[in-house]
């Protein structure tokens, strides 16, 4: 079950970068009129940690003059490193604030902050309380979860002679999660690293 | 180009080798490395290698939540009284981990590994909140377990009966039966849980049946149990067996018991 979620998930994301491709590899000059056109992401992403996943792939949007990105994950964390397999998704919210060029080819994001929220899919991590519990038993929900994270990228022209991508960039981001936070207030001992979740990925742009 | 190249792969090494710890992969994996996994047994062992004397010294702790920082002044403070007291054991009484967060588990027990006495870390209803009941098994063990110590047969029972949907097999009554069923290895028992019978979270239709369990053969000291947070000296019914509600660690006060001869005494030490 969880694994064909996974399944339509890729072949969903490599749709969106093979057509991403087929529409590059038209006249690039030519104006997306029609409303597909609209719709292609304009970037996918991979990222490693950050709190979401082992390996995370994601599609999103820019906006406000590529101020915002909106960008939906697919996490993974193999067995490998866990007990079970966990499958989760996370929308995230990344406001751009800094742009410095640095020369013709490479563009230097120095502050983007972020926000997010992240749900781990199975029944053992609920969003709403099971019947089981009265109202409020427990005031947080294991399965639906919220972050905040700042980071950098540098923004490159690399691929973009080679293929029909306009760049790939190169991100860092350092974050914690609303149950970590509660867990480190108010208690010295526990070491803020402990609470961090670090993690870097590759965004490719159209 | 190559240069940023250069310098974003010495980046991600420098971050990579530095805190490797801090790439979360997501707030629910267990990894937990040797001296964080089956740590019940290797206590049992560590408890196996004391010389027993008449008396049983117990120190109690529980309901730790996110209270880390009383935690570890509980066990400075025991290792303090310990110096003079000398425990033979400390008890956990459930709720480690607030969330039921691996990461819970291992700061918890980041804690209780400095305790220079042996320690027993039960299940509370907390720390089965998303994979936490995992986590648990890894980090301690089973559910419900126990172990004779001196001429007392201590039972750790899982009493969390709303975690498992009230689905009637918990607490298991036929396991604490078989618990206490007379053997020439012991001459009394305690029975240790973290939901007391008078609780909303324990199985009302089981609770009878454990009254009965408790009661059956006679050789059953005391009772002790968390959850409820405070301390307490009762007796649920006129005549049943004592429970004994132990302190939890926010309120900077730990209950010590002494059991000798099949009397006991309970006493507490502020911290």
């Amino acid at each position: 079950m969880r694994f064909k979620k996974l399944y339509i998930f890729i072949v969903i994301l490599s749709l969106n970068v093979s057509s991403l491709w087929a529409q590059s590899n038209n006249d690039v000059k030519t104006k997306d009129t029609t409303t597909w056109n609209k719709f292609i992401p304009d970037y996918v992403k991979l990222q490693y940690a950050g709190g979401i996943g082992f390996l995370s792939a994601g599609v999103g949007y820019t906006f406000f003059k590529q101020h915002l990105d909106v960008s939906l994950f697919y996490g993974y964390v193999p067995k490998w490193f866990t007990v079970d397999d966990l499958h989760s998704i996370s929308l995230q919210f990344t406001a751009k604030l800094f742009r410095i060029k640095a020369s013709k080819n490479v563009e230097i994001l120095p502050l983007n902050i972020g926000w997010y929220i992240h749900h781990t899919f199975g029944s053992k991590f609920w969003v709403k309380l099971p019947d089981n519990y009265p109202d409020g038993y427990y005031w947080w929900s294991p399965g639906l979860n919220a972050g905040v994270f700042i980071g950098g990228e540098i923004k490159t022209k690399l691929l973009a002679n080679k293929t029909p991508a306009s760049g790939l960039a190169f991100y860092v981001r350092a974050g914690s999660r609303d149950l970590y936070l509660a867990s480190k207030a108010g208690n010295k001992s526990i070491p803020l690293t402990d609470i961090i979740e670090l993690g870097f990925g590759v965004a490719l742009y159209r | 180009m190559k240069n940023i190249i250069k310098i974003l792969f010495l980046v991600s090494v420098v971050l990579f080798t530095s805190c490797t710890d801090a790439f979360d992969y997501s707030s629910y994996v267990i990894d937990f490395n040797e001296i964080n996994c089956g740590v019940n047994n290797k206590n049992l062992q560590k408890l196996k290698t004391k010389s027993t004397s008449d008396t049983i010294k117990i120190a109690f702790t529980g309901d730790s939540h996110r209270f880390y920082d009383e935690l570890e002044s509980f066990v400075s403070k025991v290792n303090e009284v310990n110096q003079i007291v000398d425990f033979d054991f400390v008890v956990h009484v459930g709720d480690i981990a607030d969330f039921g967060l691996p990461k819970q588990y291992l700061w918890g027990n980041s804690y209780l590994l400095n305790l220079d006495i042996p320690y027993f870390v039960l299940l509370g209803n907390h720390d089965m909140v998303g994979n936490g009941g995992q986590a648990y098994q890894k980090m301690f063990g089973d559910y419900n377990f126990s172990f004779i110590y001196g001429d007392v047969k201590f039972v750790f029972l899982n009493s969390n009966s709303r975690e498992f949907q009230f689905n009637g097999k918990v607490p298991d009554i036929n396991w604490l039966d078989n618990q206490l069923k007379p053997d020439d290895d012991f001459r009394y028992a305690v029975v240790i849980f973290h939901v007391p019978p008078t609780d909303a979270d324990f199985d009302a239709n089981l609770t009878e049946s454990f009254h009965e369990t408790l009661d059956k053969y006679n050789n059953v000291l005391f009772c002790v149990h968390g959850h409820l947070h405070h301390f307490e000296t009762y007796k649920p019914f006129s005549d049943s067996i004592t429970y004994i509600n132990v302190y939890g660690t926010e309120y900077r006060k730990f209950n010590t018991i002494t059991i000798y001869n099949g009397e006991y005494n309970v006493s507490e030490y502020a911290f």
